[in-house]
C-alpha cells in the first residue's frame, strides 16, 4: 500500500516538477515569475488535443509535435508581451503575466468549450509488479518522461553554448551582457524552453484527470509550493521540492483527509516562508548594490 | 491656476452627487457597485502604487469582510456600520498574518502567498457550513443607518460615496505620512532606503494591512448590497479582475481608483455581446495598458490637462 502511494506520489510530483522547472527557468533568466505558466501548458495541451481529434493526426505524431509547439507558444508570447516591458518596473511584467493567465484560461474555455474531455491514455493500463507492489505503468511512464526532460536540461545547461550563456546571464545579467551574451535571446530561449516543458507536463496530466480548462491551476499552486520549498532559484531544488509535495499530497489524502488536498500547498508555502525562506536547497544570496 | 486642482475635485464631487438622478433601479445598483469596486481599487493603490507589492488574492479579503460583517450583524445583532468596521478589521488581521511570512524574502513570494490564501479562505468558508451556510450561502439584511433601513440602492449609493470619500481622504493622508514616504523611498531603491534606516518589513506590513482593511470594508458593503452571500462570489477570477481594474484606472491616483471601479462595473454591461470572451478582453486590455499606458486611464486625463495648461517657466 505505502509503496504504491509513494510511487504514484512520485509520478504526481514529477508532473509538478516539470511545471516548477518552467517557472524556475523563466525566473532565473528574467527575474519574472510567470503566473500564466500553467495556463500556457493547458492551452498547448488543448492544441495537441485539437490536432489529435479535429486534424486526425496519430498520437505519436502529436507527441512529437508537442515540444516544438510549446516552444512556438512561448516564443510568440515572450515577443508580444514581455519584450516591450523589459525596461519597465518588475511589477509590470508580473501584472502582464497575470493578464496572460486570463487570456489563455478563458480563451481555452471559449474555443474548446467548458466541459472536460477525455484525453487518450499514453501508457497501457496494465500495472507492473515491482518489489511486490503493483504499480501503474502510467506512474512509471510519467517518471521516465520527467527524468528524460531533466537529463536533457542538464545536458543543455552543461554542454551547449546557449546553456552556458543562460547560466551566466542568470548569475549576473549585466556582466554577461558585457561579455557579449545576448540577454534578450536568453530570455526568449528560456520562455520557449519553459513553455515546451509545460506542454509536456500538460500532456502527462491530461490523461490522469480530464482535459479541462481548469486542470492546471492546482498543478500550478503545487509547482509554486515545490519551487519555494526548493528555493525558486535552483533547478534540482525545485524538482526535489515537487517530488516531496507529490508524495506528501498522496499520503495526506490517504491517511488524513482529502478535503484540503489542494490547499495544503498553501500551508507548505507559508511554513517554508516562515522558517526557511531561502528554501531547503539554496543558500541565501546577498544582493550586491 | 493655483486652485485648478481644488476646482477639478469639486467638479468631480458634484458629478458624483448628481449622477444617480434620472436613473432607474438598475442604474442605482450599477453606481453602487462602482463605489464598492472603487474602494477595492483604492486599496490596491495603497498596496501596489505605494508599496510596490502585488496581491492576486484580494478576493480573499473581500470575502472575509463580507462574511465577517454579515455574521456579526446576523448572529450578534451589531448595527450595520459596526458590522462593516468589524468586516474591515477581520480582513486587516488576516492581511497582517499573510504579509508577515512573505516579507522575509524579496520578490514575488507575497503574490504567491496571497494566491494560496484566497483559495484557502474560499474553501474554508465553503466547508464551514455551520457558520457560513456553506453551499446554501447566507442571507444578509439590507443596510440600515440609525434605525432607518435604506430601502433603495439610491440612498445606499450616497452611503457608499461617503465611505469612498472618507477612505480616499485617508489614503491621501497616508501617502504623506511617515510610512507613505518610506514606502515611496523603498520603491525607488529598497537598498538605499534601508541604508537610511527605513525598516522595510514593518512599512510593507502596514501597507498590506491597510489595503486588506479597505478591501474588507468594501466586501462588507458589497454583502449588504447583494443581500445574499455565497463563496462563488469570491473566486480567483474576482481577484484578477480587481487587479485589472486597479491597473487600468491608474495605480497612483484616487481619481484613477474611481475610474477603475467604473471600468469594472460597466465593462460587463458594455461587453455583454462578447459573453465568453469577456475575460479574454480583460486580459488583453490589462497587457496593453501595462505596455502603453502604465499610468492607467487617469494618466490620459492628466496628459490632456498638462497640454492645456500654459507651460511653467523653468525654475
Amino acid at each position: 500500500m505505502i509503496t504504491q502511494l509513494v510511487a504514484s506520489g512520485l509520478a504526481l510530483g514529477s508532473i509538478y516538477a516539470l511545471l516548477a522547472l518552467s517557472l524556475v527557468l523563466i525566473h532565473k533568466a528574467t527575474d519574472v515569475v510567470n503566473f500564466a505558466q500553467g495556463e500556457m501548458a493547458m492551452f498547448g495541451t488543448f492544441i495537441c488535443f485539437a490536432l489529435l481529434t479535429r486534424a486526425g493526426l496519430p498520437l505519436p505524431a502529436v507527441l512529437l509535435l508537442a515540444a516544438p509547439l510549446g516552444v512556438a507558444l512561448g516564443v510568440v508570447t515572450e515577443r508580444a508581451t514581455m519584450r516591450p516591458l523589459q525596461s519597465a518596473p518588475p511589477v509590470n511584467a508580473l501584472i502582464a503575466t497575470i493578464g496572460l493567465w486570463m487570456i489563455f484560461h478563458h480563451a481555452a474555455g471559449w474555443i474548446w468549450g467548458y466541459d472536460p474531455v477525455r484525453f487518450p491514455s499514453l501508457f497501457s493500463p496494465e500495472p507492473v509488479e515491482i518489489m511486490g507492489a503493483r504499480i501503474a505503468q502510467n506512474s512509471l511512464g510519467i517518471i521516465a518522461v520527467s527524468l528524460l526532460v531533466v537529463v536533457l536540461l542538464y545536458l543543455f545547461f552543461e554542454f551547449t553554448r546557449m546553456g552556458v550563456a543562460m547560466r551566466a546571464a542568470s548569475m549576473n545579467r549585466r556582466a554577461a551582457q558585457l561579455m557579449g551574451v545576448d540577454v534578450t535571446r536568453t530570455s526568449l530561449v528560456a520562455w520557449g524552453l519553459a513553455s515546451a516543458i509545460g506542454v509536456v507536463s500538460g500532456l502527462l496530466i491530461a490523461p490522469l484527470t480530464f482535459l479541462d480548462f481548469e486542470m492546471m491551476f492546482s498543478v500550478l499552486l503545487k509547482a509554486f509550493a515545490g519551487a519555494i520549498l526548493g528555493g525558486f532559484n535552483s533547478l534540482p531544488g525545485a524538482v526535489i521540492g515537487c517530488l516531496v509535495i507529490g508524495v506528501l499530497e498522496n499520503l495526506i489524502a490517504a491517511y488524513v483527509s482529502t478535503a484540503f488536498k489542494d490547499t495544503f500547498a498553501f500551508g507548505i508555502i507559508i511554513l517554508v516562508l516562515m522558517f526557511r525562506p531561502q528554501g531547503l536547497f539554496t543558500r541565501r544570496i546577498a544582493k550586491k548594490v | 491656476m493655483k486652485h485648478a486642482r481644488t476646482i477639478a475635485t469639486l467638479l468631480v464631487l458634484l458629478v458624483l452627487v448628481a449622477l444617480p438622478f434620472g436613473l432607474g433601479h438598475y442604474g442605482y445598483y450599477i453606481l453602487a457597485t462602482v463605489m464598492i469596486y472603487a474602494i477595492v481599487a483604492l486599496s490596491l493603490n495603497v498596496l501596489i502604487g505605494m508599496g510596490g507589492q502585488i496581491s492576486i488574492g484580494h478576493a480573499g479579503f473581500w470575502a472575509l469582510g463580507a462574511y465577517g460583517s454579515a455574521l456579526v450583524v446576523i448572529k450578534l445583532g451589531f448595527p450595520f456600520l459596526a458590522g462593516v468596521l468589524v468586516g474591515g478589521l477581520v480582513a486587516a488581521i488576516f492581511g497582517a498574518l499573510v504579509a508577515l511570512p512573505a516579507l522575509r524574502v524579496q520578490g514575488h513570494y507575497l503574490a504567491i502567498a496571497t494566491l494560496g490564501f484566497a483559495l484557502f479562505v474560499q474553501q474554508v468558508l465553503f466547508e464551514w457550513e455551520g457558520l457560513t451556510g456553506g453551499r446554501q450561502g447566507l442571507f444578509v439584511p439590507r443596510p440600515s443607518l440609525f434605525g432607518y433601513e435604506l430601502q433603495t440602492d439610491f440612498s445606499y449609493y450616497y452611503v457608499l460615496l461617503a465611505v469612498f470619500l472618507l477612505l480616499a481622504w485617508i489614503t491621501g493622508n497616508f501617502a504623506g505620512s511617515h510610512t507613505g514616504r518610506s514606502l515611496m523611498a523603498l520603491k525607488m531603491s529598497s537598498v538605499a532606503a534601508e541604508c537610511c534606516g527605513i525598516a522595510r518589513p514593518i512599512h510593507i506590513i502596514i501597507a498590506f494591512t491597510i489595503s486588506a482593511f479597505f478591501t474588507g470594508v468594501s466586501g462588507a458593503l458589497y454583502g449588504h448590497l447583494l443581500g445574499h452571500l455565497s463563496t462563488e462570489t469570491f473566486s480567483l477570477a474576482v481577484s484578477l479582475s480587481f487587479l485589472t481594474m486597479a491597473v487600468i484606472g491608474g495605480l497612483h491616483s484616487r481619481a484613477g481608483a474611481l475610474l477603475g471601479g467604473a471600468y469594472l462595473a460597466l465593462a460587463p454591461e458594455l461587453l455583454r455581446e462578447f459573453k465568453d470572451a469577456q475575460m479574454v478582453i480583460y486580459g488583453i486590455t490589462l497587457i496593453l495598458c501595462v505596455q502603453f499606458l502604465p499610468g492607467g486611464l487617469i494618466s490620459l486625463v492628466e496628459r490632456v490637462w498638462t497640454i492645456r495648461r500654459p507651460p511653467r517657466a523653468a525654475p
